[in-house]
C-alpha cells in the first residue's frame, strides 16, 4: 500500500489531475450520461462503479476519445482541453486498457510491448521507415524495463509468446503497454473479471504500483473486495448520473451496493 | 512463467512449434519420411522380393533426381513463398497461379515482340504487382473477403491468359530468359558461396550474442546458438554438394533462395513484417496501436503478385515455353497453397515462415516425383497429396494454443 499521507476529501480533496464536468451523451433516444462529473488525481486509484447500464463504459470511452460526448468540459491540471479522438487522449497522456486487452498472442512479450512503435536500427536511412531493420534487442531492453517498473515477478522471459501466458500476466502486459507510452492517466476496464485468486492478486499489485509511481488510475470493476483493497475513492454512477463519491476508508461495501442499486436520498458523506 | 506440469503429446507438440527452430521440425520429418520411403524402403523392398534384381538401385536419392526435384519444385516454392505472406495475415490467395500464368504469357509475347529479356522481366514483375495489388485494394478497402476476390481473380486471370495466348502455347527462345534456368554456378563457386553464407551466419549469431551480453539480456544457450548454425550449414552444404554431384547449382535455385531471403527478412525483421504478424494475430489490436491495417493487407497482395510474376518467369525459363496447362489451368495453385500449409504456416494467420514454404514445396515435389518413379497413376498422386495436406492442417490445428482454437 502507498505510504503517502492520508488523503483529504471534500473541499480538501487532492487537486485533480484529470477533471470532467457536465458530460452529456445521447445514443439516439437513450440519454446515457446526464451531466456526469468525474475527477482523478495523480497518485490515486479512483474506482468507478455502477450497475450495468449506469454509464461507466460510456464515460470511460469518452475519456479515451473512443466516443465523442455531446456536451461537457475537460480539464487537465485545471487547464481546459478537448478530447475528440483516441489520438487526442494519448497526446494528453490518457491510456485505456480495454477488457479484451488487445494483445497479439502469436507475438512475444517484447514485440507486444513495442507494437506500433517498434525501434529500428540507425544507419539505414536509404530504406523507407517501414522496411528498416527492427532493433529487437532494444525492444527487449525496453520490455524488461517496463516489466520491472511494474514488478511483474512471475514473468521469466520477455521472449515468451503471449499465447502461453496466464490471464494475470496478460493483464499486466496490457497495463505495461499502456504505461510504456508516456502517460499520466491509466484507465482499467474490469481488469480482474476473468482471473483466479492468485492472478487477481498479481494484477492488484500492478495497480498499486501504478499509484506509487504517481499515475492517476481509474479502476472499473464489479468486485467490491478488489475495489476496497485497491482504491482510494469510489465514484458511483446510476442511470447516467452521479450518485456520490466516497473516500474508501470511510464507507462500506454495503453502502456502495445500496448506492449503486437504489441511489441515495441525501448527499451525506459526499467526498467529491 | 508458471511451471509446465502437463506434457501430453499435443502439449509437447505445441511447445515445439513455439520454439524458433521447432517450426521446421514437422515439415522436416514429413520430408524425411517421404525420402526414406521412396529413397530407401522401396528400392530395398524391390531388391528383396525380386530374385532377378542385379543390385540396389537408389533412383530417388540419386543426385540427378534430387537436382530435378529442386528444379521441379522451384516454381511451386516461389508461389508458396508469396502465398505464405497473405496466409500470415489470415487471408488466402487463390489467384496466384493464374497471375503467374498471365505474367508468363505476357513475358512470352513481349520477348516475341522484340523487347529485351531483362526489360520484359521487369515489366512482367510490375504487371504482377498491379494484378495482385488490384485484388488487395478490393479486399482491404471495399471489404470483400479475400476468398471471393481471389476466386474471381482466378477465373478472370485464367481468361486473360487465354486472351494473351490464343493458341495456348508459346515457345520462349530469348537467351536472357532461358539463362535463368540454364546457367550453372561452377562447382567451386557454389561451395564458396555456401561457405561464405555459413560463415556470415555464424558471425552474425556471435555478434548478436555479444550485443545481448553487453545489454544484459538473456543469452541464447550455446546449444541453440551452434545448433542453428550447424543446422543451417548441414542443409546448405548437403544441397550444394548433391547438386554438384550431378551438374552444379543452377542460378534458378540461387535466385529462389535470394528472393526467399529478402521476403523472409522483410517479414521477420522489419516494422512492416511485424505489422503483418500483428494483423494476422489480432487485427483489432494492430488497429488500436495505430497500424494501417488496410494498407498492410493491400501491400501483402501486391507482394503475392510480385512473387507470382517471378514464379511465372522461372517457369517460362525452365520449360522454355508458356502453356496454359503449366500455369493457370494446371495443379500449380493447389500445389503452392498446399506447400505453404504443409510448411506449417497457419491458415488462421499470424504463424508461419517463408522458409517453411520452401520445405513444403519440396514435400509436394518429392511426393509427385517419387510416385512418378514408382509408376503410380495421376489418381494416386492426387489422393496422396490430399492426404498429406490434410495431415499438415491437422498438425496445425492440434498445435494451436488452446485458447484460440475457437477463432
Amino acid at each position: 500500500m502507498s505510504s503517502k499521507e492520508l488523503k483529504k476529501v471534500g473541499p480538501e480533496a487532492p487537486p485533480p489531475h484529470l477533471r470532467v464536468t457536465g458530460i452529456q451523451k445521447r445514443f439516439g433516444g437513450v440519454h446515457a450520461l446526464k451531466g456526469v462529473d468525474f475527477e482523478v488525481a495523480r497518485g490515486e486509484v479512483m474506482a468507478l462503479v455502477g450497475d450495468n447500464g449506469a454509464g461507466k463504459s460510456t464515460l470511460m470511452k469518452i475519456l479515451a476519445g473512443a466516443l465523442v460526448c455531446d456536451g461537457g468540459d475537460f480539464f487537465i491540471d485545471d487547464s481546459p482541453v478537448a478530447i475528440n479522438t483516441p489520438h487526442d487522449a494519448a497526446a494528453l497522456g490518457i491510456q485505456i486498457v480495454y477488457q479484451d486487452l488487445a494483445l497479439c498472442e502469436n507475438l512475444d512479450v517484447a514485440a507486444n510491448l513495442s507494437l506500433g512503435a517498434e525501434p529500428v536500427k540507425s544507419g539505414w536511412r536509404f530504406l523507407p521507415k517501414l522496411l528498416r531493420p527492427l532493433d529487437d534487442l532494444e525492444m527487449e531492453v525496453r520490455a524488461k524495463a517496463a516489466i520491472d517498473r511494474l514488478r511483474v515477478r512471475t514473468l521469466n522471459s520477455v521472449r515468451a509468446k503471449v499465447g502461453g501466458l496466464s490471464g494475470g500476466q496478460r493483464q499486466a502486459i496490457a497495463i505495461a503497454r499502456a504505461v510504456g507510452a508516456e502517460c499520466s492517466v491509466v484507465m482499467l476496464d474490469e481488469p480482474t473479471a476473468a482471473l483466479g485468486v492468485a492472478q487477481t492478486r498479481q494484477v492488484l499489485d500492478v495497480v498499486k504500483r501504478l499509484r506509487d509511481t504517481d499515475h492517476a488510475v481509474v479502476y472499473i470493476s464489479h468486485n467490491m473486495r478488489d475495489i476496497f483493497e485497491v482504491s482510494d475513492r469510489i465514484c458511483v454512477l446510476r442511470h447516467g448520473a452521479n450518485v456520490a463519491t466516497w473516500k474508501t476508508s470511510e464507507t462500506t461495501a454495503d453502502e456502495i451496493v445500496v448506492a449503486m442499486t437504489a441511489g441515495l436520498d441525501n448527499g451525506t458523506n459526499n467526498a467529491a | 512463467m508458471q511451471p509446465e506440469v502437463s506434457s501430453s503429446p499435443i502439449d509437447r507438440l505445441r511447445k515445439l512449434r513455439e520454439s524458433s527452430l521447432g517450426s521446421f521440425v514437422p515439415v522436416l520429418l514429413a520430408l524425411a519420411a517421404i525420402w526414406l520411403y521412396f529413397g530407401l524402403a522401396l528400392p530395398l523392398w524391390e531388391y528383396w522380393t525380386d530374385p532377378d534384381a542385379t543390385g540396389l538401385r537408389f533412383i530417388f536419392l540419386s543426385p540427378r533426381n534430387i537436382y530435378n526435384l529442386f528444379m521441379q519444385s522451384a516454381v511451386i516454392a516461389t508461389l508458396a513463398v508469396g502465398i505464405t505472406v497473405v496466409l500470415l495475415l489470415g487471408e488466402i490467395d487463390l489467384s496466384a497461379a493464374a497471375t503467374a500464368g498471365v505474367c508468363a504469357a505476357l513475358l512470352g509475347v513481349l520477348v516475341l515482340a522484340g523487347v529485351p529479356g531483362w526489360a520484359a522481366c521487369l515489366l512482367v514483375m510490375a504487371a504482377g504487382v498491379v494484378l495482385g495489388l488490384a485484388q488487395g485494394l478490393l479486399i482491404a478497402y471495399v471489404g470483400i473477403p479475400s476468398f471471393v476476390v481471389t476466386l474471381a481473380g482466378l477465373l478472370g486471370y485464367q481468361g486473360l491468359m487465354q486472351k494473351i495466348l490464343p493458341t495456348g502455347n508459346l515457345n520462349i527462345g530469348d537467351p536472357f530468359v532461358r539463362a535463368i534456368a540454364r546457367i550453372l554456378i561452377p562447382d567451386i563457386w557454389g561451395l564458396l558461396l555456401a561457405g561464405l553464407l555459413v560463415l556470415a551466419m555464424a558471425a552474425l549469431a556471435l555478434r548478436r550474442q555479444a550485443e545481448r551480453k553487453a545489454r544484459g539480456l538473456e543469452l541464447e544457450t550455446a546449444t541453440t546458438l551452434w545448433g542453428q548454425v550447424a543446422f543451417f550449414a548441414i542443409i546448405v552444404f548437403t544441397a550444394v554438394l548433391t547438386m554438384n554431384a550431378y551438374r552444379s547449382v543452377p542460378l534458378l535455385i540461387v535466385l529462389l533462395a535470394g528472393v526467399t531471403a529478402i521476403i523472409g527478412w522483410v517479414t521477420t525483421s522489419t516494422p512492416f513484417g511485424r505489422s503483418i504478424f500483428a494483423v494476422g494475430g489480432n487485427a483489432e489490436s494492430a488497429r488500436r496501436v495505430g497500424m494501417d491495417v488496410k494498407r498492410i493487407r493491400a501491400v501483402a497482395f501486391g507482394i503475392v503478385g510480385l512473387l507470382a510474376a517471378i514464379g511465372g518467369i522461372f517457369g517460362a525459363s525452365r520449360y522454355g515455353s508458356v502453356s496454359y496447362t503449366a500455369f493457370a489451368g494446371g495443379s500449380l495453385l493447389l500445389e503452392s497453397i498446399g506447400a505453404a500449409v504443409i510448411g506449417g504456416t497457419s491458415l488462421f494467420g499470424g504463424r508461419g515462415s517463408v522458409w517453411n514454404a520452401i520445405l513444403g514445396a519440396l514435400v509436394i515435389g518429392s511426393l509427385g516425383n517419387g510416385l512418378d518413379l514408382t509408376g503410380a497413376s495421376a489418381a494416386d498422386k492426387l489422393m496422396f497429396s490430399g492426404a498429406i495436406l490434410l495431415l499438415a492442417v491437422a498438425i496445425d490445428a492440434l498445435s494451436r494454443p488452446a485458447g484460440t482454437s475457437a477463432r
